[in-house]
């Protein structure tokens, strides 16, 4: 191996290219760090992307739906279509999936490569932020459920932890209930439902969302997705 | 064939693992013994005693069936460490007779014979000193075989006691064996030789008459590196050349480290910076040599090799074992002077100096951006927290998804735990007939959540065996959704399923959950309360009513 044939590689000669390379670096501004968005929820986001080291919430807007219970509002959808966007550029989504009930198709059908689709399930709840922290240092989005109840201080240490490794955590929480701030919420409110009357079976849905957060999304944005079975 | 093949001569002590328990704990000496790993499918034999191979028991199988066919089989756990340890008595020996040894495993060792058998009078005469001196050390059954090339080498000690393939011969001398044994030596060789004996490539000798250009254009580089092997030579042209001093990492311990945990811990750090600075060089390590040194100016230096390319974990684990075997190897012979460590010369102080000096290297090929997208280093970070979060939780805590055939939600994906190969690749995309169709739902319930189906006068729907409902649903509850469920905006169906018809009927009240069951579905859209619907997939199993699925 011609070793002798390479550039030099002692300190003054790297601290030079260092110095080069610092200079000629472009700066990385916060929207160059982000994962493009597809289909209609692009254009609800902020930048139509979303931003690595992020912290979004994904609610069910139905008041009424407890803890434990499936509001059935549509924000598991709303977070697989979150968690498409980062499987499409080749990196990995680490899912919590608290009760075992994650339809994988539903999120295939979203777009979400399932091979780069992990699923984490049975967490108990005292585990709960070991495991996202574990996640969050080698997989790009981490998609958690919320169990009933997260402490203040785990929460914003996740959201320190995420700014820190540069990964997207998304939390399923019912409304309100992570104590921590999020950059960006969104809400499912409900869909409406077409083809049982016409076609005999299920063939399409208009998912209402709502995002809201702050800095450029602090104004809240409505939109519909629209999807065929 | 090309005279530039390295002629190397190979040690190998069969079931080390086996000898070496035996030379640990002397009461298991002649007894049917094996020692049994760890694997993904439980736990399975890696070597047998000779007792128990008359029994029938051979490698690979599973401790229970091992049991099964030898009744008073001794088992014991595999510890490489300890077998390396054990097997620093050999290596000692061998050293006193030849200077360069290169480790590959506890149990084998291999090394260029072009010095020593000059010194000794011929190939057949070092094969016979080296087999004399190991057998002195109290080690019977050693085997020793020299050939052209790693591979030949390795496969000559296996055929035989003390077998010389004469140069140039080697190529006929692997002709007769079977493509598998290459798999262990070139990048990808499990799926290359299963590949090969698809082909009808059965033998290295079949193997090797196809002409290399053609080798080259139908399997790539490995194909070539296997192809090179199965001609006698070794997989990439030996250039000698002094490694560059920057690419040597050491570490000076002050105070000296007395345990050997602190000194693997710094060699954590070191065998990270090696192979970090070699990728930036683009090159991988095939072989190392570890350099320790005591306070007492007493050194130690080993060279190992990994027949795949060194990973910080392996590398680890090499100064581990060799570290283990001369520090603790002192504390033994220093505690009990009979045994038959004692004469292997003992360190006397702490340690001082710690060098990884790559020894081998070859250009890197494990870091190219994937064909169908991903980087392989988010795949490897990917994997090893998910690997740490199996470890918190359990294996079966991480799973991902593959799609499969099947009618209802349930069937048609199987959840895999993560690191174990998918069962078979089944068409999950193909048409099924009868499955449920509209959107996949977001969220599936296993076992499905008990509800209630009602009619328009409170009653609760039945199906009869026509498939036909006895009313139309007017009502649906459950404690699982929004306000315990409630009134119907649409619906659809029902649609009977007859599910694993093929199977064995069960008769009594209980469902059986995955068996033979016959039950008919719904599509309902249910009003939670607020005007817009939630839409699930109800079954009817035996007069019972359960939530399937919701498309959340």
């Amino acid at each position: 191996m011609a070793l002798a044939a390479l550039p030099r590689r002692d300190a003054a000669a790297r601290e030079h290219l260092d110095n080069s390379g610092r200079h000629a670096r472009p700066v990385v501004l916060a929207r160059d760090r982000s994962v493009v968005l597809a289909g209609e929820l692009a254009g609800m986001v902020p930048g139509g992307s979303l931003t690595r080291g992020s912290v979004l919430c994904v609610e069910a807007a139905a008041g009424s739906a407890r803890c434990g219970q499936v509001a059935g509002a549509g924000s598991t959808t709303v977070a697989f279509e979150l968690a498409a966007a980062v499987t499409a550029v080749g990196e990995w989504v680490g899912a919590i999936d608290l009760d075992g009930t994650f339809g994988a198709l539903a999120a295939r059908d979203a777009g979400v490569t399932l091979e780069r689709f992990a699923v984490v399930r049975r967490v108990p709840p005292s585990r709960w932020a070991a495991v996202v922290a574990a996640l969050l240092d080698g997989v790009s989005l981490v998609l958690a459920e919320m169990p009933r109840r997260v402490g203040l201080g785990d929460a914003r240490r996740l959201v320190a932890r995420a700014r820190e490794r540069e990964a997207i955590l998304v939390v399923h929480a019912p409304p309100g209930r992570w104590p921590a701030g999020a950059t960006l919420t969104l809400s499912a409110e409900g869909s409406e439902w077409s083809g049982l009357d016409c076609a005999g079976y299920l063939t399409g849905r208009a998912l209402h969302v709502r995002v809201e957060g702050r800095g450029a999304a602090a104004r809240p944005r409505l939109g519909e997705l629209a999807r065929a079975g | 064939m090309p005279a530039d093949a390295e002629r190397v001569c190979c040690l190998w002590c069969p079931d080390w693992p086996v000898v070496a328990a035996g030379r640990r704990d002397p009461t298991l000496a002649g007894l049917p013994l094996v020692v049994v790993e760890r694997a993904d499918r439980g736990r399975v034999v890696r070597a047998v005693s000779a007792r128990a191979r008359q029994e029938g028991v051979v490698r690979g199988l599973r401790q229970r069936e091992a049991e099964a066919r030898c009744a008073g089989l001794t088992v014991v756990d595999a510890d490489d460490a300890a077998d390396a340890r054990t097997f620093e008595t050999v290596v000692r020996v061998v050293e006193q007779l030849v200077p360069r040894l290169v480790l590959e495993r506890p149990g084998r060792l291999s090394f260029p014979t072009r010095g020593p058998s000059r010194y000794f009078g011929g190939d057949d005469a070092l094969a016979r000193q080296v087999l004399a001196v190991v057998h002195d050390a109290g080690v019977p059954d050693a085997r020793v075989g020299i050939a052209d090339g790693v591979l030949a080498a390795g496969l000559a000690a296996r055929a035989g006691d003390a077998l010389v393939v004469p140069r140039g011969e080697s190529a006929a001398f692997l002709a007769p064996w079977s493509v598998g044994v290459v798999a262990g030596h070139v990048e990808g060789g499990a799926e290359l030789v299963d590949l090969f004996a698809r082909l009808g490539l059965r033998t290295l000798g079949a193997f090797a008459e196809l002409p290399e250009r053609s080798v080259l254009a139908r399997f790539g580089r490995p194909g070539v590196e296997a192809h090179r092997l199965a001609w006698g030579m070794s997989t990439h042209e030996v250039v000698p050349v002094v490694p560059a001093p920057e690419l040597v990492e050491a570490n000076e311990f002050d105070p000296p480290a007395a345990r050997v945990d602190e000194a693997v811990f710094a060699a954590k750090s070191l065998a990270d910076r090696l192979l970090d600075r070699l990728a930036a060089h683009g090159l991988s390590c095939t072989q190392v040599v570890v350099e320790a040194e005591t306070e007492h100016g007493e050194r130690l230096a080993r060279c190992w090799r990994d027949d795949g390319t060194l990973t910080p974990a392996t590398l680890v684990t090499r100064v581990r074992w060799q570290l283990e075997a001369w520090l603790t190897a002192s504390d033994a012979a220093r505690d009990d002077r009979d045994a038959h460590d004692s004469d292997i010369d003992t360190t006397t102080g702490g340690l001082t100096l710690l060098r990884l000096v790559p020894d081998g290297v070859v250009p890197a090929t494990g870091r190219q951006l994937g064909f169908w997208g991903g980087d392989p280093a988010a795949s490897d970070r990917a994997a090893r927290v998910l690997t740490r979060v199996q470890g918190m939780l359990g294996p079966e805590s991480v799973v991902t998804a593959v799609p499969v055939g099947g009618r209802t939600p349930v069937e048609r994906v199987h959840w895999v735990p993560w690191g174990e190969a998918a069962a078979q690749e089944t068409a999950g995309d193909a048409p099924w007939p009868g499955s449920i169709p509209g959107p996949a739902p977001a969220r599936v319930f296993d076992p499905p959540l008990p509800a209630e189906l009602l009619a328009g006068d409170g009653s609760a729907i039945a199906v009869n065996g026509r498939g036909e409902a006895s009313a139309a649903p007017r009502h649906l509850r459950c404690a699982a959704l929004p306000n315990g469920g409630g009134a119907l905006l649409a619906w659809a169906g029902p649609w009977p399923h007859d599910l694993r018809w093929w199977e064995a009927d069960q008769p009594g009240p209980a469902v059986p959950a995955r068996g033979r069951r016959r039950h008919a579905l719904w599509q309902v859209v249910v009003d939670d309360g607020s005007g817009s619907g939630v839409a699930c997939l109800v079954a009817i199993t035996r007069g019972r009513a359960e939530v399937e699925a919701v498309y959340d």
